[in-house]
This record gives C-alpha cells, structure tokens and sequence, in this order.
C-alpha cells in the first residue's frame, strides 16, 4: 500500500495539486479491527420527489449573522405510507446531516432580499437527534433551481394543511368532513394566500384527506445536478 | 481518547493531534467539521480544545477526539501531554507562509518524540487563495519523512475529507474503509402555535436582510 509510486504527469505543473490518491505514508500497523456493517440511510421508506445541489446557512441570533451549515444535496423525501414530507440535506463527501425536519402547513418559504439564487424558512430542526429551532437559508447554483425549490417547498407545505384558518377549530372540523378530495384539490389553488392555518388539534381527522391527496402528487419529482 | 470529563462512547474513537503554527487554519478546519461554518476572526486557541468528530463509515460509527492546539509559542510551547498517546496526527502548514511550512519539521519532531509509528498526515491549507507561497512541487518534506500530504481548503472544502479518511483507513488497516450516508432520522412531530408561527416570520423577515457570507461560489463541494 505504501509503495512509492513515481511522480505522476501533473506533479510537473506547478499549479497542479499533488497527486491525490499517491500514499506516501508510513506502514503502520492497525490499531482497531472493523467489520462492515449494514448502513441504513433512514430513507428507504421515503420517495425523492427534489434533489438540488446547494448551500445552507444558519440564522446565528446573538450574532445577527448567517452561518455556514454545510454544502451538498438537499432533498425533499415524501413517505411512502404517511404522505409525509420532510427536508433532508447532506454535507457532500461526509455524507453528514445538516438539516432534517418535516415540512409542516405553518411553514411559508420567502425570498432571500439581496440574493435572488436563495430563500429561507423556520423549522425545528432534528439535524443533530434533538429538537432546534432554526432560520434556515439555502442558496443554489440557479435562479432556477432556488424557484424550483421554493415552489415545491410552498406546494408540499399547503398539501399536508388542514386548509382552514380554524380559529375555531370545530367549525374547521365540520367543514373539512364536508369537503371531497377533488373539491379541496381545487381549494388548495384559491386558498394558497390565506394558507396560513394552524393545526390545532385536528390531525388525525386530517390525516385521511392528507393521505389521498398527496398520493395524487405522487411522481413531481425535480432533480438536478 | 477523551478527556476525564468527556463521556466515552460504544463505537471506536481515536486520540488525533492536530498541531502546526499560529493562523494556518487548524480550529477553522475543525470547526469547518463540527458545525458547517467557515469562521474568518483569528481567534488564537490558548492551550488546547478537544472536540469530539464522528464519522459514519461502511465499517461503522468511528469518533476523532480532536485535540485542537495552541499553534503560537507564546502561548506555551505544545506540553507531552497533549501528545500522550495520540493515535494520529495532523500536521498543518499555510501554502500563503511560507515560514509554516518551514516549521514542519519541528512539529514533526516534537511529535514523533512523543508518538511513536502513528499514521500522519500534513495538510497545506488555504490552497484556494491565489497567490501561494508556497507551490504543491515544492512540499517535499512528507516524503523524506513517510506522511501522506493533501493539499486543503477550509474555506472551499477542498479535499476537506481527505485527512479524516485516510487517518481512519490507517487506524482499521482497511484501504477500502468509505464515508457513508449516516441514518436520517425521523424528527419527531411538533405542533406550532399561531404566536409561535408569527414570531418565526418576523425573524425571518429580518434576517432576510442580512447578507449571506461569500454568496459568490457555485460549487458546493
């Protein structure tokens, strides 16, 4: 493994990094013995229905200032039983998580001011196994992309919604019992301003139209490299 | 290994020393690791700062306990302590200094003093910026001495995995030894208040004001 290799072609130009994969360490002996295991994503249950490149950032409060979180890929992961979406992003070349968290109803997605290939979000954040509360920024390559984004973000957002802005909650009940898949498909375009509804207490109730009309979403899968 | 107030954990984890001048980018590098961020303020570490790195490989949870040391001499010249049964070690020098890389061979030397037959890799830092000091054909010193060397870039994240890597490859003998996706968890539910949802967009309308840092790369690498 340690054998030297001879200078490789590129070594020549100055301005070349050094040959990469070269091993010119020292034998050592190991010190631990490992044996492969079965890796687990945690998203096997899940479709991709987004996969952008990107860069995200943290709101850092105390310091008025937005931070670095990692760059990769983002991906929007839809569950194949529950309907659930959730916003997964990795670090490149680690492979680590720099968000995870569902996309709920109470989320709106807007535009970065100064920078029109990014937007953010609030969301309670579960990169790290614990619950935080993160402003998020991304910005990608494109304007494209960044419209791409926000649009499946914002539509996926009002597909898990209960649709009213049920201050009173029984009435939302009521109405939500009424209404059939097609007719609240057709509610979801009118009401997408106003979309702005807590959940309150009604989502097992939700859960049944939730289901079958994100099921009808199925296959609007974005991707890109 | 950890420090006496840090709680052990049931997955290997691995002593690495990170040493080299003041200012070629070591806590950068780590910190670059820990939480994503590139801080530019040169803040000198006093002493030493252990963190704590987990990596997801195809052999398993491995964890680097990242001694972190003080690279300016009047901040005390580096205790055998620090050294003490390090496992693996970074050497870092700035390709923008060339007096860094001058240095090498003292840092080199105090180290192997103390750890003896450990797998070593010398990293050249800030290679993204332009005007280097020191050129990828003039670093010899790694041959003379049998460490592996990568050529890094905290800022652009440039073979910013390298050295982890190739450490963790060395410490299992396993040359095949990989990064994987580590698990993604399903967050829990949580229930958002009205009060709560409109204090989130008035946050948000502030921060989008801000300025991203160094929005001007396309990379994302």
């Amino acid at each position: 493994m340690a054998s030297k290799e001879p200078d490789h072609e590129h070594r020549e130009d100055e301005e070349a990094p050094a040959a990469e994969d070269e091993d010119t360490g020292a034998q050592v002996a190991p010190i631990v013995k490992l044996e492969e295991v079965a890796v687990s994503t945690g998203e096997e249950n899940e479709d991709t229905i987004l996969d952008l490149k990107s860069k995200l950032y943290r709101f850092d409060k105390e310091a008025n200032q937005w931070k670095e979180r990692g760059a990769g890929t983002v991906k929007l992961l839809k569950h194949k039983e529950t309907g659930k979406v959730r916003l997964v992003m990795r670090q490149s070349k680690t492979l680590k998580i720099c968000a995870n968290h569902l996309v709920l109803p109470t989320m709106t997605v807007q535009e970065h001011a100064g920078n029109d290939k990014s937007c953010l979000w609030h969301a309670s954040d579960f990169a790290d196994g614990e619950l935080k509360d993160e402003l998020f920024c991304i910005r990608f390559a494109s304007v494209e992309n960044c419209k791409t984004f926000m649009e499946m973000f914002q539509e996926v957002a009002e597909s898990q919604n209960p649709k009213e802005e049920n201050k009173d909650a029984s009435a939302a009940a009521e109405s939500l019992e009424k209404l059939s898949v097609e007719d609240k498909k057709a509610e979801d375009k009118a009401g997408e301003e106003k979309a702005v509804a807590t959940k309150e207490e009604k989502e097992t109730e939700v859960d049944t139209t939730e289901k079958a009309d994100s099921e009808k979403k199925d296959g609007e899968t974005a991707s890109s490299t | 290994m950890a420090l006496p107030n840090q709680q052990t954990v049931d997955y290997p984890s691995f002593k690495l020393v990170i040493v080299g001048d003041g200012g070629t980018g070591k806590t950068t590098f780590v910190k670059r690791h820990l939480t994503g961020e590139f801080e530019k303020k040169y803040e000198p570490t006093i002493g030493v700062e252990v963190h704590p790195l987990d990596f997801f490989t195809n052999c398993g949870k491995i964890r680097f306990y990242c001694w972190d040391t003080a690279g300016q001499e009047k901040f005390g010249g580096l205790r055998d302590g620090y050294y003490i049964h390090g496992q693996c070690a970074i050497i870092m020098f700035d390709v923008t200094a060339r007096l860094t890389y001058k240095n090498v061979p003292t840092w080199h030397r105090d180290l192997c003093r103390v750890c003896e037959n450990i797998p070593i890799v010398l990293c050249g830092n800030k290679v993204d910026v332009k005007n280097r000091q020191v050129k990828a054909k003039q670093v010899t010193f790694h041959r003379k001495k049998n460490l592996q060397y990568y050529e890094i870039s905290a800022k652009s994240n440039y073979n910013f995995e390298k050295p982890f890597l190739y450490l963790a490859r060395k410490l299992a003998g396993d040359p095949n030894l990989h990064f994987v996706e580590s698990p993604a968890l399903a967050p829990p539910e949580v229930h958002i208040d009205l009060a709560a949802q409109q204090q989130h967009e008035a946050e948000l309308a502030a921060a989008a004001s801000q300025p991203l840092p160094d929005d001007d790369d396309d990379a994302f690498e």
